[in-house]
């Protein structure tokens, strides 16, 4: 895998990541740390935004919209401006940020502050998930050693621009990673995302104008200043500049963060980076963007890891993180994971995410048991396209773009699975026998369970039993 | 206005109103769960809206889309039903679909919307969830969770319309449900609001559940006379009882909300202890008798009284029952001694300043305003559905609320400023206002001014930096409301109070400023239209000049206590608890000869002393006017019959004046309304069609003209009397001062579904 | 809708009557499953006066509380915005967000119970209920179920049953999925884990130690090997003090072989023999 080394360049954003004392201002100095601080603020707020528009980077938390872009919305103005950086890092098989953040937090600290000056903002936060303590805590004495050395505050290195950044924990919700659930979990509410317009560079964190951004695209900002737009927009593709941190997992043999230059081929990155499959296995398919995205087969693996490259395979790059399911995983599995996933973490604001994905589980669950037929299938495939496209944010989208895929991709296998289920409950050679006990619920001992589903299942919560009890998953499954 | 086109219609719309409003002017409808413009922005939950729109890939919501000129919308496209088919599949899915027993059930929203725009089948196969069902939210509110659509229209009026955050969403996703803390009960002056917001039957009225379906049901229009607020209702109506209450909007009155005690006091028209015919107190006690017998006794106990006579007129008499009452006293008995307000008299010419036109304020003007005093008055507690709109003015429009009171409101936490002053000091406290508000306020006047109203100094200068806008530093009109309560033209200092009002008018340049002015909490529900109508010892119909000065109710209860005055006419009112000074008033009901009382409901006092007691009508029994503290002339309109041998209050009065040998020349409802228009210049040429279902303003017709010119304000502070240390004179200008709560009145005593507030349930003090 | 499935559904309901009217099935006790979630059946006490903002003279507050949540309400121009960092703080205190720990904080903050409650219930790690003072949260997501979680979880609640101390979670993507499968305990994230991890892991819980040092991810290498121009033998965060982390353990690449196929669960199709963690010499 040494011999792909070729088309790569030396890594921006892991440099050098595991060296010691990195997440301290001692070291990060020493290796040149701020001075891109130093250089955008000898520059114009202008000059600064254009460098981000020229360097073509493209946010690198899902969405992919042009960074630069995004910071001119702000309108210009005295009033309350606020920049947030996403660090709600929780889309399935992405790890990413938690790998920057935690080794070396400067960086984001520093790119906070040269987005801010572009951005004309002077208060920021970091909304970072609140299971990721270590990475806070390493942020939190990053920021304090940064204040101290006048990185953060008034009049920062005696330039006029100020700013206050504070680190805000969060408790616990995928949706606070779309980021109108962001903002309103940061307004202290539930984190339910916001109808757009007004999008929040207009209309954001208390009303005011917000810039939001991931982890990496800030991240990046430093090494843009420092090598100017132009010259990071040399490395990539043309409509994917840069490099990115991908997260690679599940069936690999070497599951990590790898930092690739945008467009190589996604071979390259699970196979001669990540170490491929195991031995003797080979890949059934592979999420390229978490589990968001539509699966992808081995078919797709030469198709360039890009932005455009990805969508036009019918996928998307989402965060960057590549999840790799080998033929040993029956799909049913992974359909089942996904959706429940998705099922616990919808919000419940809008209707056909709520009731879409809570709809979903249940019939992959009925065809897992043995209870389903293949008209079933079709059913939930439409009900994957009736989700599409008509949700308040994209989470719906995001359970049925994967689960539609899976679908479309693998429908003999469920019809096989299913098959399979029907027999193994003694209904398989019925086609039309599907009993009271199985449309009602009714297990065969007679016992009556008419709740959301049975209380058999794992993550599950007996009827009158409290979340304290070990095995539970929050509100049930 | 801008045009667009909706399903191949072109149609003109006010630009940037939201598409499912504009749809409605070309006829098109789009189905709607969670919209509801009352409660705010849209939030687009529920997706039942998608619509089409030429040039956007993706369906958009029509309730948060605004129409631009030249807009395609399409709401009938494949794509645009399999949306709106799927979302009702979606919603139908964990819906019980009890609509056999669901008292929701043909005024319900969701099956509207199913039968309109849904598929017609489930594919869905797998168990509903079940749950116990209906569950108390409150004393008042049943909610039945599986019923619930999750639209959010509950807990959104919860937190950004009554702003109590009683009532959210706990737990997330598909097992989100509607509930309160720790099992506590949804409690708050507002909280029936919910029942009809909800758009399934998953928060119902229990004091209306399974009393009537749709079909069995009239709707009739009036207005609640419970409290000044004079809220536009919709009375429900099955074989002449009133079954349920709803809002019936009007911007310009109530905005569409109604409190707990609007909503739920329809109890009491119906409850046994009504009275509901002629009483005669014959050897101690008080026996039905016929009307002619309690007509014939009360004129001769009158007639025997003669000028040593009094009438009170209460809050919820009409303003033809006003009109008529003074023209009895007046006429028949030769007594000016009438009364409608709380205590004490105002100089007439203050009373004709304070309702000039030019500085008067309407309901929607303390929304708009850039800022507004609310001046010795608690709205929660005087006229709740003001509350309402102080904070939507607050929340919604930017409003700087500030608020001067001598203890806690409800306000506080909305306002941006809340000032405290001495009990019973509201007089004095205007008084320090209004001389922080000159051109060159002097510090030693404002100081003693204060210091007279146990007032903090600097925080009157803060309240008087903000009404004047002193940080805004715009260059255009300051719009400043000031709300203030009757309290503060009562009493000794009453005069006082009022001229210090006018002079903040005059100095903050009220009459120049579209949009500012003076709003009043009277303390009776007509209280400006019994004045308006006459019932004022010193004033005929119109605020004209009375021919002779008689007693105000102070007087008329000093007068009988004193055996000065021997008979009482007391008109829909229960002295002790309805005006000041309680302990007078019992003295005086005591030493009166005789007391004629027309009353729905036997109060202690009067039960204990009236002679005769005429049964009286409720609101939805009455026909007639009543005006909102703004000006407004509203229609009452009878639409449940009246019980037993109720007769209508107009009708009584008549008769007991032709029995003393005066004709008020009244034959019927129509009539009175048109002797009260003949008899008050400004409101000349009115007609019960005009005033209609969403009533009048007099102040915005021409006749507004004929309103008397008032007194001018003179540039030094307004005397104040000085009030005595004596144990009686402060108790005496506490009670002027005090509260009686709406909340505290017999309807919400009288109604079974509101027992729990009562006695003295502190509802939303804090 | 096909022609087959409305038949089909016809079958179902003839089907059902059947069974009822021979009384083989018993009758649905309409209300006798109780609810999923815990609250649903639950009806308001009415004896109860309504939940406002609490009175300040009437809820104590620990001061040490009160001054962490004072600190956070400071940080933000709404106060509103301090209330998670505030429930994590009451939690800590009460160890779940019980109705007093959300009455004080509720009492600090000015704001209604009901409103902090409503926030109890959309977060995952707040606890709505009386929990153990020690959280494991396994991850139980695609690419740790990939690699073994749904057997680790199962083991690792298995050895707590009956132990009120500690809180075994199955959790969602915790975003280690490259030390997968992964628990974060306390929040210290620890793996690759397998089932024979779960007893040392415990009894490091139960004797307040530092959870199995030599599994944390903090003292893992970044697995990208063009990452480090030069060997960085050392753990990567000395300089900090970070409470449960022993800077004399070793740092570790996170490059590990493929796991065995017993710690996949029993799901999975059977596999061709594997050697444990063999693949690791051909990076």
């Amino acid at each position: 895998m040494e011999a792909s080394a070729a088309s790569r360049i030396g890594p921006l954003l892991l440099a050098d990541i595991d060296e010691p004392g990195l997440n301290t201002l001692e070291v990060y100095e020493r290796r040149g740390g701020y001075s891109s601080l130093r250089k955008a603020l000898a520059m114009d707020p202008e000059q600064v935004l254009a460098e981000l528009e020229a360097s073509g980077v493209r946010g690198r938390g899902g969405a992919g919209f042009a960074m630069g872009k995004k910071v001119s919305f702000l309108p210009k103005g005295s009033m309350d401006k606020y920049l947030v950086c996403n660090a709600d890092e929780s889309e399935p098989g992405t790890f990413k940020d938690r790998e920057l953040m935690q080794k070396t937090p400067h960086t984001l600290i520093e790119g906070i502050v040269i987005a801010s000056y572009a951005a004309g903002t002077n208060r920021s936060f970091v909304y970072i998930r609140g299971e990721y303590v270590l990475q806070a805590d390493m942020l939190d004495a990053a920021l304090e050693e940064a204040r101290d050395a006048g990185y953060i505050g008034e009049g920062i290195l005696g330039s006029r621009h100020s700013l206050s950044l504070v680190v805000h924990r969060g408790a616990g919700a995928y949706i606070c990673g779309e980021e109108t659930g962001l903002l309103d979990s940061l307004e202290g509410k539930r984190g339910n995302p916001r109808l757009k317009p007004p999008f929040p560079a207009n209309q954001g964190l208390y009303q005011g104008p917000t810039l939001i951004n991931n982890v990496e695209t800030l991240a990046t900002v430093p090494a843009i200043i420092h090598m100017g737009g132009a010259e990071y927009a040399k490395l990539g593709v043309e409509t994917s500049t840069g490099t990115k941190v991908v997260s690679v997992s599940g069936h690999v043999r070497r599951p990590g963060n790898y930092e690739i230059e945008l467009g190589i081929p996604s071979r390259e990155i699970i196979y001669d980076l990540a170490g491929g499959p195991p031995e003797g296995r080979s890949i059934k398919c592979w999420f390229p963007g978490g589990s968001s995205s539509p699966v992808l087969t081995a078919d797709d693996l030469d198709v360039p890891y890009d932005f455009d490259s990805m969508g036009k395979a019918g996928s998307m790059m989402g965060s960057g993180a590549i999840i790799v399911v080998d033929d040993s995983t029956p799909i049913m599995e992974i359909a089942l994971k996904t959706a429940k996933f998705y099922r616990h973490e919808s919000c419940g604001k809008c209707t056909p995410c709520r009731e879409g994905t809570n709809w979903t589980v249940k019939m992959l669950e009925r065809i897992d048991e043995g209870l389903a037929t293949p008209v079933d299938l079709e059913i939930m495939a439409s009900v994957q396209e009736h989700i599409i496209g008509n949700c308040l944010c994209v989470l719906g989208d995001a359970m049925a773009m994967p689960i539609g895929s899976m679908i479309a991709k693998f429908r003999d296998e469920f019809e096989a699975h299913m098959e399979r289920a029907r027999i193994a409950h003694g209904l398989g050679d019925d086609e039309m026998a599907l009993t009271a006990q199985g449309t009602l619920g009714v297990p065969a001992s007679g016992e009556l369970d008419v709740g959301l589903h049975p209380p058999t299942r794992e993550g599950d919560r007996a009827p009158g039993a409290h979340a304290g009890e070990p095995g539970t998953q929050k509100g049930g499954v | 206005m801008i045009s667009f086109t909706i399903d191949g219609i072109e149609v003109q719309a006010p630009e940037n109103a939201m598409l499912v409003d504009a749809a409605k002017l070309g006829d098109v409808e789009i189905p709607v769960f969670c919209y509801e413009p009352k409660l705010g922005q849209p939030v687009g939950a529920c997706r039942m809206c998608l619509v089409e729109i030429e040039g956007i890939p993706k369906l958009q919501t029509g309730c948060s889309t605004a129409v631009k000129d030249g807009m395609v919308v399409y709401t009938q496209t494949d794509r645009v039903r399999t949306a709106q088919q799927s979302v009702v599949e979606f919603l139908l899915i964990n819906h019980p679909l009890d609509c056999p027993v669901c008292d929701k059930g043909g005024e319900c929203p969701l099956q509207d919307i199913t039968f309109g725009w849904g598929g017609g089948i489930s594919r869905f196969i797998d168990p509903k969830r079940h749950f116990v069902k209906p569950l108390e939210l409150s004393p008042l509110i049943a909610i039945d969770r599986e019923r619930c659509i999750l639209c959010y229209r509950c807990v959104r009026f919860s937190q950004e319309v009554s702003e109590d955050y009683q009532l959210v969403l706990l737990e997330r996703g598909a097992h989100s449900y509607v509930a309160t803390f720790d099992g506590h009960p949804y409690v708050a002056p507002f909280s029936g609001n919910i029942v009809e917001l909800c758009p399934v039957g998953a928060l119902t009225s229990r004091p209306y559940r399974f009393r009537a379906r749709p079909w069995d049901i009239e709707e009739s229009g009036s207005v609640c006379t419970f409290c000044p607020s004079q809220c536009n209702v919709s009375l429900t109506v099955r074989d002449e009882r009133a079954l349920r209450v709803k809002a019936r909007d009007n911007a310009e009155v109530d905005d569409g909300w109604l409190c707990d005690k609007g909503r739920f006091g329809y109890q009491s028209f119906h409850v046994d202890k009504r009275v509901t015919e002629p009483l005669l107190r014959d050897g101690g006690q008080l026996r039905p008798v016929s009307w002619e017998r309690a007509l014939s006794e009360a004129a001769s106990a009158l007639r025997r009284a003669g000028a040593a006579s009094g009438a009170i007129a209460g809050g919820e008499a009409s303003c033809e029952e006003g009109l008529l009452l003074s023209r009895l006293m007046r006429k028949a008995l030769g007594s000016p001694n009438v009364d409608s307000r709380r205590a004490g008299s105002l100089p007439l010419e203050l009373h004709r300043a304070l309702g000039d036109p030019r500085l008067q304020a309407g309901v929607s003007d303390l929304e708009f305003a850039d800022a507004v005093l609310v001046l010795a008055a608690d709205p929660v507690n005087d006229a709740p559905i003001l509350d309402l709109r102080l904070r939507k003015g607050v929340r919604r429009r930017g409003l700087k609320l500030t608020v001067a009171m001598p203890g806690a409101s409800s306000l506080d936490a909305p306002a941006a400023l809340s000032v405290r002053f001495g009990p019973g000091a509201g007089p004095a406290f205007a008084v320090a206002l209004a001389a922080a508000l000159r051109e060159q306020p002097q510090q030693q006047e404002i100081e003693r001014l204060a210091a007279g109203a146990g007032a903090d100094p600097r925080a009157l200068a803060e309240l008087a930096a903000a009404l004047r806008g002193d940080e805004d530093g715009e260059d255009r009109p300051r719009e400043v409301v000031v709300l203030y309560g009757e309290r503060l033209t009562s009493g000794p200092n009453g005069a006082a109070g009022a001229e210090a009002l006018l002079q903040i008018a005059a100095r903050l340049g009220f009459a120049e400023t579209r949009g500012a002015g003076l709003l009043e909490i009277p303390a009776g529900a007509n209280g400006r239209g019994l004045r308006e109508a006459g019932a004022l010892p010193n004033a005929g119909p119109g605020l004209a000049e009375a021919q002779a000065q008689g007693r105000d109710a102070t007087a008329i209860a000093e007068g009988l206590a004193a055996g000065e005055l021997q008979a009482l006419y007391l008109l829909q009112s229960d002295p002790p608890a309805d005006l000041a000074d309680s302990e007078l008033w019992r003295r005086a009901l005591a030493s009166a000869t005789t007391v004629v009382a027309h009353a729905a409901f036997l109060s202690e006092s009067i039960a204990e002393h009236a002679d005769v007691v005429f049964p009286a009508e409720t609101y939805p029994e009455k026909e007639g006017t009543i005006v909102h503290p703004d000006g407004r002339l509203q229609r009452l309109r009878p639409a449940i019959a009246r019980p037993g041998a109720v007769r209508a209050g107009w009708r009584v009065i008549c008769e007991v004046a032709l029995r003393l040998g005066t004709d008020l020349d009244v034959l019927s409802g129509m009539m009175a309304s048109q002797r009260l228009f003949d008899a008050v210049p400004f409101y000349a040429g009115l007609t019960l069609e005009e005033i209609g279902g969403q009533g009048v303003r007099w102040q915005e017709r021409d006749a507004a003209s004929a309103f008397p010119a008032g007194a001018t304000p003179g540039e030094e502070p307004p005397e104040l009397a000085e009030i005595g240390e004596d144990p009686v004179s402060l108790r005496e200008q506490r009670e002027i001062a005090g509260f009686r709560s709406v909340w505290d009145a017999p309807e919400v005593e009288h109604s079974p579904a509101l027992a729990f507030l009562h006695p003295g349930q502190e509802l939303a003090r804090r | 809708m096909s022609g087959a499935d409305g038949a089909e559904r016809l079958i179902r309901e003839l089907e059902l009557e059947s069974a009822y009217e021979s009384d083989d099935v018993p009758r649905v006790p309409r209300f006798g499953h109780g609810s999923r979630v815990p609250g649903w059946d639950r009806a308001a006490d009415l004896d109860k006066d309504p939940a406002e903002i609490p009175d300040p003279e009437r809820v104590e507050v620990p001061p040490a509380l009160r001054e962490e949540i004072e600190l956070h309400m400071s940080h933000y121009p709404d106060r509103r915005s301090a209330a998670l960092p505030a429930l994590a703080a009451a939690q800590r205190v009460h160890g779940w967000c019980s109705p007093e720990a959300i009455e004080q904080v509720a009492c600090v903050m000015r704001v209604t119970p009901a409103y902090l409650e409503s926030l109890s219930g959309f977060y995952d790690m707040l606890e709505t209920s009386p929990a153990g003072r020690h959280s494991v949260y396994v991850c139980t997501n695609i690419s740790c179920s990939l690699r073994g979680a749904d057997a680790l979880y199962e083991a690792t609640a298995r050895a707590v049953e009956g132990d009120e101390n500690v809180n075994v979670r199955s959790f969602e993507c915790l975003g280690a999925c490259d030390i997968a499968p992964m628990a974060s305990v306390d929040g210290v994230y620890v793996g690759p884990l397998s089932p024979e991890d779960v007893p040392a892991m415990l009894e490091d819980i139960h004797a307040g130690r530092d959870v199995l040092p030599e599994k944390q991810l903090a003292r893992r290498l970044v697995a990208d090997p063009h990452a480090n121009s030069r060997e960085f033998p050392e753990h990567p965060v000395h300089r900090l003090t970070i409470p449960g982390i022993d800077p004399e353990i070793p740092a570790e690449r996170a490059a590990f072989g493929p796991v065995a196929d017993e710690d996949r669960g029993e799901q999975t199709a059977p596999l061709e023999p594997q050697p444990e963690h063999g693949e690791e010499d051909k990076s």
